[in-house]
């Protein structure tokens, strides 16, 4: 009997997805570096290096690496708590925390932003409600502002993952060293943590790449402190008069080399702590109930989390939207609803927006998880040098800013000799999202997977299963939490994409990011920031169906 | 799936479009018949007819795809006027002038883009000079546009204008800024925004025009602005935005028309053109030499520069670029005093003076 009996899949797809991965990521990456260091004929290897140098653009690297690590630390502190909580205490009962956590990582990053710069900039609406805030708010305006937006903004990706892992890890294992005496302090420090690594792991990877590929937030708030990161940079190579593409790539690379660092980093601690933790026997989980003063602490704490991460910048963000005039603040009497009104005419340019954008979150999410699933099944436990250069590949899109790999797709699908006429289409769109957002699918699936113990799949095969039936009934049954916080994930981030959609949409197409993008360009500010809030609206209640949908089919 | 259908499905309605729109472009002819007002659904039909007509009558027909600069109310009813009246579809990609060469960039190789409208004098210039440019000496009323904005050899035409000014918030400011250098003054610290040059080309403009009449000595200015607290804030929406919240009390260098729309609105922002002269900052099109739809896109031109296009600019708040056509809900070209500018100093300086203000004010 084979050891390990996920070999066939593996040998089999191996050479497909290299080849997909290849076409789909790699090359037009690979246009993207061939700008950098092609100079007409010759080719000019140390280019990159040398602009860094030249523009004295170290400051800038060291700018992003250094928020990327506070965004990490920041994150940490906010999520390892309410994971804890989530999947030990009997707070876990409370499902519809899952959805609303999910809302600050649906809100586009420069409306967060936004909403938080109007919360607290002088005369903002701290200060209308509290005038002598005004001594405190300024101080708002740093860098440690700047990483407390961002933070709040993408501790919900590092909570999935972690409560994940949490409770896969079950009761039983905690109870045994309960059992021989273990007290709380030791049983976190010897069997939760090293469990918990690996995934953890992954979860800091995804959120220090996201943290120096975010453009949004330095766009807003780290021009108006006068922070700048690289992504800020390239941005101004890339869209501002005089443009330069081998600059910006070059700078793309050298943030896509930081990013490759980080990952081998992830890789080597990840390998090192991986266990399998899915087994046969069922782990009944141990839930804490909540009684006294326990339970106010965990509900205190969610509380002030939820308040920070989401009742601030929507207050700000509905607020401007209610507003007939904002240069006369709130008051009930200048209070309105027409935006809305306005905004979901039928028949409207923003009505079709917000249909297109949900048209495309759903196609692209949907491929995105069939691919990222088999990617992840062939990157397995990646043990060997094919698998991890699938794994490699696959987070590729996750590691270079949007914008770089947009333009790298445009480089290539719009080129002469590309006879596929994708360009300018719908399917481009697809394309596109499917590419910036395999990396999520993949992850999840990924971390759910190490965790399955092989035994179940041999069990499987001993029994007669075949391949597929295998498949069906014991793999993807097992897989199907990753998988469906994988389309999840996907499909809120489709959503609210901004960067990739100004360059790739058709003309005459709008989604509802670039039509908040556009009104904000046009001064129509609380227009966009209606638009804001019914795509958010629209993507929570598309998230809660779908959760009661798949909790139904758990029972059966 | 039938997401998945629609697109496809779309691919290739567009893809036949631009290939109708090729057979029907030799046949047509420059001028678009006022007649034909046939919806964009029937393009296709009435394509059928111009192939048929043996082009006697001169008939469009297909699409123009059209880059465009904001503002984005008047870039859309030029779309419905322009496809009104000649049946012609628009595909029309908006975005500011920075972004609008991104992708013509990126396209390179091969260009979709018919006509572009920047809202930058330089940069079309620029571009004019590296011969990307149609020439279209037959087009109608470009002898009524104001001469020292356009092109003499027809590559393209200024259709509109905004000039710069400072914009003040009306609570908080009670007796405005009359010149440039009432803002370098200590009662102005801190409450002054300008926009960010390399995001706003109308600021860009303002700076390299301002430095062109002034010379080097005009950096003194903006040295004392930087020292003044004046900060730099994005594109001209977002250093206009805190002073519409109270944020802050004044943009240096503001474009006119935001402000002259806001106040429309009722929102508390006024305008005044400094004393001593201000910079016009004039919104070129032009085809560009790749085009495939020449005839749509010079049809296009014809009617951004007609009487109907130009009304549409002066209800946005813009300038028109017509020395014959004048706006009433703002002022006009020839009530705002402007400095002596040397355009072309400015195309040659354009990024040299984006990188040092930047850079000094970083």
């Amino acid at each position: 009997m084979p050891l390990n009996s996920l070999k066939p899949y593996n040998r089999i797809g191996m050479m497909l997805a290299l080849i997909l991965l290849g076409l789909l990521i790699v090359l037009p990456l690979l246009f993207i570096l061939w700008t950098s260091v092609s100079k007409g004929s010759s080719i000019d290897l140390g280019a990159p290096l040398r602009n860094m140098l030249e523009h004295d653009l170290s400051q800038v690297l060291f700018n992003s690496i250094w928020l990327g690590l506070c965004v990490i630390a920041a994150t940490t502190v906010l999520a390892l708590p309410l994971a804890w909580m989530m999947a030990k205490t009997a707070l876990r009962r409370h499902k519809w925390l899952d959805i609303v956590l999910l809302i600050p990582f649906m809100t586009p990053p420069y409306i967060g932003s936004m909403g938080w710069m109007l919360f607290m900039q002088k005369n903002g609406y701290m200060e209308q409600f509290f005038p002598a805030s005004s001594a405190v708010t300024p101080a708002f305006f740093s860098f440690g502002g700047m990483v407390a937006i961002m933070s709040l903004h993408l501790f919900p990706f590092l909570y999935l993952l972690l409560r994940n892992s949490l409770l896969q890890i079950g009761g039983s294992l905690e109870e045994a060293a309960a059992v021989h005496g273990g007290g709380f302090l030791y049983r976190t420090r010897r069997i939760i943590l090293p469990l918990l690594l690996s995934g953890y792991m992954m979860g800091a990877l995804l959120i220090f790449v996201k943290t120096i590929a975010e453009f949004g937030t330095p766009a807003t708030f780290g021009r108006k402190i006068g922070f700048y990161v690289m992504t800020s940079e390239i941005h101004r190579y890339i869209s501002s008069w005089p443009l330069d593409f081998g600059k910006a790539t070059s700078l793309a690379s050298v943030l896509l080399a930081a990013c490759l660092v980080m990952w081998y980093i992830q890789s080597v601690i990840s390998s090192r702590y991986s266990y399998r933790l899915v087994g046969g026997k069922g782990s009944g989980a141990r839930m804490l109930p909540l009684r006294g003063w326990r339970g106010l602490i965990c509900w205190l704490y969610v509380g002030l989390l939820l308040l920070a991460s989401i009742g601030i910048p929507y207050f700000s963000i509905i607020s401007a939207s209610l507003l007939k005039l904002r240069g006369e603040g709130l008051a009930w009497s200048n209070l309105t609803l027409s935006h809305y009104a306005d905004l979901l005419a039928p028949g409207s340019e923003s009505l079709r927006a917000i249909l297109n954008s949900l048209g495309l979150a759903v196609v692209a999410s949907t491929i995105a998880v069939v691919l990222g699933t088999w990617f992840a099944l062939t990157v397995g436990r990646s043990s060997r040098p094919g698998q991890k250069l699938v794994d490699l590949f696959s987070l590729l899109p996750n590691t270079v800013p949007g914008i770089v790999i947009v333009v790298g797709l445009i480089l290539f699908w719009n080129a002469k000799w590309m006879p596929i006429p994708l360009y300018n289409t719908y399917g481009m769109v697809v394309l596109t999202y499917v590419i910036l957002f395999l990396p999520y699918t993949v992850q999840y699936v990924k971390s759910s997977f190490n965790q399955l113990d092989p035994v179940l799949l041999q069990a499987g095969h001993v029994f007669g299963g075949r391949r597929l039936y295998v498949l069906r009934r014991i793999l993807l049954p097992l897989l199907l939490p990753g998988m469906l916080a994988g389309w999840m994930m996907t499909f809120t981030i489709s959503n609210r994409e901004l960067v990739g959609s100004l360059l790739i949409l058709p003309p005459s197409m709008q989604t509802s990011a670039t039509y908040i993008y556009a009104q904000f360009e046009q001064g129509a500010v609380s227009m966009g920031m209606a638009m804001a809030v019914v795509s958010v609206g629209v993507t929570t209640v598309m998230l809660v169906i779908l959760n009661i949908f798949s909790s139904k089919q758990k029972v059966e | 799936m039938k997401m998945a259908k629609k697109g496809i499905m779309l691919a290739l309605t567009v893809w036949m479009g631009i290939g109708l729109a090729g057979c029907g472009a030799a046949g047509a002819g420059n001028t678009p018949n006022p007649g034909d007002q046939k919806a964009p659904a029937q393009t296709s039909q009435s394509n059928a007819a111009a192939d048929q007509g043996q082009g006697q009558d001169k008939l469009l027909s297909g699409s123009v795809v059209v880059y465009s600069a904001g503002p984005e109310g008047l870039a859309n009813k030029i779309k419905e006027g322009f496809e009104k009246k000649t049946g012609v579809k628009v595909e029309m990609f908006q975005g500011t002038t920075g972004k609008i060469l991104a992708r013509m960039e990126a396209e390179k190789s091969n260009p979709a883009v018919d006509v572009i409208v920047l809202a930058s004098l330089p940069t079309m210039q620029a571009l004019s000079s590296d011969g990307e440019l149609l020439a279209y000496p037959e087009a109608e009323n470009a002898d009524k546009l104001i001469p020292e904005w356009s092109d003499a050899a027809k590559g393209y035409f200024s259709y509109s204008a905004s000039a710069l000014g400072i914009v003040y918030n009306t609570k908080l400011v009670q007796a405005p800024p009359a010149s440039w250098s009432d803002l370098a003054k200590p009662e102005w610290k801190g409450l002054v925004n300008i926009p960010d040059p390399s995001l706003s080309g109308s600021a860009l403009d303002f700076m390299s025009g301002y430095l062109s009449a002034a010379g080097e000595d005009g950096w003194k200015l903006f040295e004392q602005y930087k020292q003044n607290d004046v900060a730099m804030a994005g594109a001209n929406q977002e250093a206009l935005d805190p002073v519409i919240t109270g944020a802050k009390s004044v943009v240096a260098a503001g474009v006119d028309y935001m402000a002259y729309k806001a106040k429309s609105q009722g929102e508390p922002v006024d305008i005044v053109y400094p004393k001593e002269g201000t910079v016009i900052s004039p919104r070129p099109a032009g085809i560009v030499n790749t085009s495939k739809n020449v005839d749509n896109a010079k049809a296009f031109i014809d009617y951004l520069l007609s009487d109907e296009a130009q009304q549409l600019v002066a209800k946005a708040y813009l300038m028109p670029g017509r020395s014959d056509v004048e706006a009433k809900d703002r002022a006009n070209y020839k009530d705002i005093e402007t400095y002596k500018v040397d355009w072309q100093w400015m195309n040659e300086h354009t990024e040299e003076v984006a990188a040092r203000f930047t850079q000094l004010f970083k």
